[in-house]
């Protein structure tokens, strides 16, 4: 990020001189920012002008400002198989381009994006190209991404792209050209916006002033265009992840949350009969649309992939009858074979009767005789690549140079002789440059950086529209041979700037869309993880409490220092309950070692650290639902409890820990409480809490209000449940136990009893929809209700131990009657099963 | 000649499944020198849906879904196919390799039965340097591609142990190259593998062989097998051979499906919704015309997946 520097008495064209006075382009690379007489190019003038008249500390302090709130809002993504997520890196200086430029690359775009759907019909149609010697036969069927059971499938909506991608970047002669197709499902769209999002909010003038092209309609053109060819004329779109593990999956997560779309995973869904469903808690519900993010080989393991987890069987069929549309088709990924990019040309002239205006840079497919003999006489100036690169995720968006296989030219050479078909070759061209900031002596400084732009066109019922900017991504190294663009990477949005003021559009249907107050219905896998999410929580903070309690601070002046005395039998049962739960290793652990595992123990399967980091992760599953407050605020729950174990703390210190923790905790129970609306959504949050906090309570009872409960084992129990300071407002004379079981267990005013917690229960089950038509309660709902008129009409005297022993076990029954009922086959419910191979 | 055919496979379930959906490839094929003279499919519990279709390469499939609940699912497949296969080419007969390699990648067809198709690695036949290597010897320059194959089919019937205990049916290529030893799936697997690897196209072939009793001895009922091979592309047509025994196919081989490898033609491919155990079951019988069905029943029990013997 660019940090204060500069002197302060810097006039602002003092200012821009020092920024470009050493820029050169790299000989022979083409520029955005200068032209190779030194002249510099286009719109850039007027950038600069902006730019410089803010000192260098407030562009600093705004691009930070932009960091963070991507780093807060947890926009990242994922290297494949990392299990880390990746901040995602906001580069400095966009990539310019000016309106009339861009008008004829995005020409080329559309045109190129229509030679592509052409190309996909024919070849899961027709087959003319292949049958006219326009296309190899081994190009289609030597690959991977040729999914016979789609040839002869008619796309419903008749499209094969919905959403079409090009990276591109200057070739030598300065023109622009097409260095990889995307076809499969191509990722960014959503990475485009948030650069855009948080720079706008960074620089709001300067993207008015400046005249820079807005996104927005282009993405409601693009949601128009998903909808294309659905049955309904309000069609559910869903949009199809592989779930948290997936490189980009919060930019789906983002994108389904702007577009409107339900974020689903093969799990959630189910054909039947030919049409595919959503499970809901309300049942199943009809799916339209299909946006797809993950490979098409993985949407059906019945007919596709059969390895596959992640899809759905059975979607083929769906497809075939023409009751689904899905964009892009499955198969759609051909096109990003190499081994088509030497032929495109070709089939250009014949199906549009000239060559592409944005053409890829030369290539030769190896199978082809004459093209193999010039492969191997100019192998030093080529890139030589395998046609299917098989690739996941980011790294699908490598691209391979010649110094890449320089390590395995002897092992390819052979496989040259065995199967050149396997192989094209590319000439070889360096990455064009684009300014980025560099520290240098004297302050910061504009150098030329490679880099490769990805520009995205969508199919709406107005043909293809391109979007008016694009991510960019930019090296932070200087050299300008083809670069794996993955590591040292930065994102740039990209400016098309008009030369007339822009209108602006937001995400407001034109037309009337009807109003509505229910957010469509919960997938049974959100409802799952939301209920967890609940119970995660609730368990974080009871497990804080005990902490609390362990050290001593149990309140006022009720029970003094119970833990300086370890013997006490209230201390040793708080110790075995942190030990049954699972938040410590062992029970006779010193004072401090029990405070630190119970808090921030990584081994610890039950300590407050570990609840957190399971709620998170359910929260990670749930990212389009969530709100990025809330979502920071689980980092920094886990930020406090995070520690080292071994680092020593003093008590004092655990104890302001424990505290800080609670206090993320309760912000959490007011983001829910204030900020979610009251869908289903937010009646699984809370039922997993009241499920969780009743359990807990009696769980509690059980061992701190039992018959032989001890006026210390009381105070515990009041300071567990928060509720010592009502007590001593409401009974003058200290701790006796019909008095404290009643707070605790029966008081349906109190919101930490359990009287209060079942209440809440049936109100919530209330609410949520009833799958039985003949109006008889459902198991789970039955359950609920013999609860709450056994704690309405109950007295303390009633709750023995032995009866509070069987209600602990009563909610947990409950609660898996409420998961058996609402998520048979949510992440925590059985996964179904492949039939085992046989002979 | 004349075969009756069953092929009986029963999965009985730890616990009871509430839905299956599962894709049958259990009929025998007409063409390539056989005609299916009858042919019945029972599954039991009665399906919800039945869809017949051909897929890519022609092959009937069959899909499936059952939404009673069930504990043993049973899928018995009886048929009569005739065999009548024109004898085997003349020994190092036909195009040399290297003029099947060219002619293979020329031509400008994707029809089902293009060697095209065959010629890359698929989901159960990767391309292994070791293997490629193993190739070579059969296939000096200018050799007929016939020749080739016949000659590499015997090294493997000679340089690999038939193991049932070696390999399951979910072990990899590689490893079953590696322990020289398999089944009849492995092997044709690796002969694949051996063939794509120099440029050659090749097929996997699903279905039985016509077993002899012991001299003296009567048919055991359900002792047969269901058998794997493998079609080469020699340039003219595709040429069956059966690298388990080392010989070419003619009238002892009843062909069910040609794919790529074993999982274009896996005879039940399935999803349950179950969280218990399986127990898999297989029961074949190869009945030539004018052999009585033997009284005896003899099964043969799996509790693992096992591959295919013959």
């Amino acid at each position: 990020m660019t940090p204060p520097s500069g002197s302060a008495h810097e006039t602002p064209s003092q200012r821009i001189a020092r920024w470009t006075a050493g820029y050169r382009p790299h000989a022979g690379v083409p520029d955005e920012f200068m032209d190779d007489q030194g002249r510099v190019k286009g719109a850039w003038p007027r950038v600069l002008d902006r730019l410089g008249a803010m000192d260098e500390s407030e562009i600093g302090a705004r691009f930070a400002s932009a960091e963070r709130h991507i780093r807060d809002a947890g926009v990242s993504y994922r290297i494949y198989g990392d299990q880390r997520d990746h901040a995602w890196p906001l580069g400095s200086m966009p990539l310019v381009i000016e309106e009339d430029e861009w008008r004829s690359l995005s020409e080329g775009i559309v045109e190129r994006a229509g030679l592509m759907e052409w190309v996909l019909s024919d070849i899961y149609g027709a087959g003319s190209l292949v049958a006219q010697g326009l296309l190899p036969a081994a190009a289609v069927a030597g690959s991977p991404e040729f999914l016979r059971p789609l040839h002869g499938v008619a796309p419903p909506g008749g499209r094969w792209l919905k959403l079409y991608a090009a990276d591109i970047g200057r070739g030598p002669d300065g023109r622009w050209r097409v260095l990889a197709d995307r076809t499969q499902s191509p990722s960014g769209p959503g990475y485009a916006l948030e650069n855009r999002l948080v720079l706008t909010r960074a620089f709001p003038d300067l993207y008015t002033d400046l005249h820079v092209e807005r996104l927005a309609s282009f993405f409601q053109a693009f949601r128009e265009g998903l909808a294309v060819g659905a049955q309904r004329s309000d069609p559910r779109i869903c949009l199809l992840t592989s779930g948290p593990m997936s490189s980009t999956y919060v930019e789906q997560a983002a994108l389904a949350r702007y577009l409107g779309l339900l974020l689903v995973e093969g799990d959630d869904l189910v054909t039947q009969d030919g049409v595919l469903h959503v499970r809901t808690v309300s049942g199943l519900k009809r799916a339209d649309v299909l946006w797809r993010r993950i490979d098409s080989d993985y949407m059906d393991p019945l007919e596709l992939n059969p390895a596959s987890r992640l899809g759905v069987p059975g979607l083929v069929e769906a497809l075939r009858g023409g009751h689904l549309v899905v964009g892009n088709m499955p198969g759609s990924g051909i096109l990003e074979s190499g081994a088509l990019s030497p032929y495109l040309g070709g089939i250009a002239r014949h199906v549009l009767g000239h060559g592409l205006s944005l053409p890829g840079p030369r290539s030769w497919w190896c199978g082809d005789p004459d093209a193999l003999a010039h492969v191997r006489d100019h192998l030093d100036g080529l890139t030589l690549r395998p046609v299917a690169t098989p690739g996941k995720g980011m790294a699908r968006d490598a691209i391979l140079g010649p110094h890449a296989l320089e390590a395995e030219r002897e092992r390819l050479v052979s496989a040259l002789r065995d199967r050149p078909f396997d192989f094209i070759a590319e000439e070889a061209a360096p990455l064009s440059t684009t300014p980025g900031w560099e520290r240098g002596p004297g302050g910061l400084r504009l150098v030329p950086r490679p880099f490769v732009m990805r520009v995205f066109a969508a199919a709406t019922p107005e043909g293809w529209r391109v979007m008016p900017g694009g991510f960019c991504r930019i090296s932070e190294r200087p050299d300008v041979a083809p670069i794996e663009m993955r590591a040292g990477i930065k994102s740039a949005d990209v400016w098309v700037l008009s030369n007339r003021p822009v209108e602006s559009v937001s995400l407001i249907q034109q037309g009337a869309p009807r109003v509505r107050r229910i957010a469509g219905h919960l997938p049974s896998r959100a409802a799952d993880n939301l209920f967890w999410f609940g119970r995660y929580v609730e368990r974080a903070e009871i497990v804080i409490r005990l902490v609390i309690a362990h050290l001593g601070s149990v309140g006022d002046a009720v029970v003094a220092d119970l833990a300086g005395d370890a013997k006490a039998p209230t201390a040793l049962r708080i110790r075995a309950l942190l030990d049954e739960w699972g938040a410590i290793s062992a029970p006779d652990l010193p004072t401090v070692a029990i405070a630190r595992e119970a808090l921030c123990g990584r081994k610890t399967h039950g300590s407050a650290l570990a609840h957190g980091l399971s709620a998170r992760d359910n929260a990670a599953s749930l990212r389009e639902r969530l709100s990025s407050e809330a979502w920071r605020v689980l980092t920094d729950l886990r930020d406090a409890l995070d520690h080292d174990d071994g680092e020593a703390r003093s008590e004092a210190e655990l104890l302001g820990l424990a505290e800080r923790a609670l206090s993320h905790i309760a912000a959490l129970s007011g983001l829910a409480g204030e900020n979610m609306n009251r869908t289903a959504g937010w009646h699984f949050v809370d039922l997993g809490r009241r499920i969780e906090r009743a359990i807990n309570t009696s769980a509690l009872a059980v061992r701190f209000a039992g018959d032989e409960a001890g006026a210390e084992d009381l105070a515990v129990m009041l300071s567990l449940c928060d509720s010592h300071i009502t007590y001593g407002a409401r009974y003058m004379h200290g701790v006796a136990l019909d008095p404290v079981r009643d707070m605790v267990l029966l008081d349906a005013f109190n919101p930490r009893s359990v009287a209060f917690q079942i209440e809440a229960i049936v109100r919530h089950l209330d609410e949520l929809p009833a799958l039985r038509a003949d109006g008889l309660p459902e198991p789970h709902r039955r359950l609920a209700l013999q609860l709450r008129a056994e704690f309405s009409t109950g007295e303390a005297v009633d709750f023995e131990s032995a009866t509070l022993a069987r209600l602990e076990a009563s909610f947990e029954s409950l609660a898996d009657a409420i998961a058996g009922r609402y998520f048979p086959n949510g992440p925590h419910a059985l996964r179904p099963e492949k039939l085992m191979g046989l002979a | 000649m004349i075969y009756t055919l069953r092929h009986l496979t029963r999965y009985r379930y730890g616990k009871p499944v509430r839905f299956a959906r599962c894709a049958l490839r259990l009929r025998p094929q007409d063409g390539d020198g056989q005609r299916v003279l009858e042919s019945t499919l029972t599954i039991s519990p009665t399906p919800r849906t039945r869809i017949v279709r051909r897929d890519y390469f022609g092959l009937e499939t069959e899909a499936v879904t059952i939404d009673a609940v069930h504990s043993e699912l049973r899928v018995e497949a009886l048929s009569r196919v005739l065999v009548e296969r024109p004898a085997l080419p003349e020994p190092e007969s036909g195009p040399s390799w290297e003029e099947v390699r060219l002619s293979a990648l020329a031509s400008r067809s994707l029809a089902p039965e293009a060697p095209i198709h065959f010629l890359f690695p698929s989901v159960r036949v990767p391309l292994v340097a070791e293997v490629t290597d193993y190739a070579r010897a059969s296939f000096p320059p200018g050799r007929s591609a016939y020749g080739g194959a016949f000659d590499l089919m015997m090294r493997i019937r000679a340089d690999f142990r038939f193991d049932s205990k070696a390999t399951t049916v979910q072990t990899p290529l590689a490893e079953s190259f590696a322990l020289r030893a398999g089944v009849c799936q492995d092997f044709a697997h690796i002969m694949i593998a051996a063939l794509r690897g120099l440029g050659l196209p090749a097929a996997y072939v699903s279905g039985y062989l016509r077993t002899i009793p012991p001299p003296g001895r009567p048919r055991l009922r359900g002792a047969d097998a269901s058998h794997a091979w493998v079609a080469v592309w020699c340039g003219q047509g595709w040429i069956g051979l059966d690298p388990t025994n080392g010989i070419g196919v003619r009238d002892d081989h009843i062909l069910v499906a040609r794919g790529r490898d074993y999982t274009d033609v896996s005879p039940i491919d399935g999803i349950v919704s179950s969280s218990g155990s399986q127990k898999l079951r297989v029961e074949v019988d190869v009945i030539p015309e004018g052999e009585a069905m033997p009284p005896e029943v003899a099964e043969f029990e799996r509790a693992e997946p096992e591959a295919a013997t013959a």
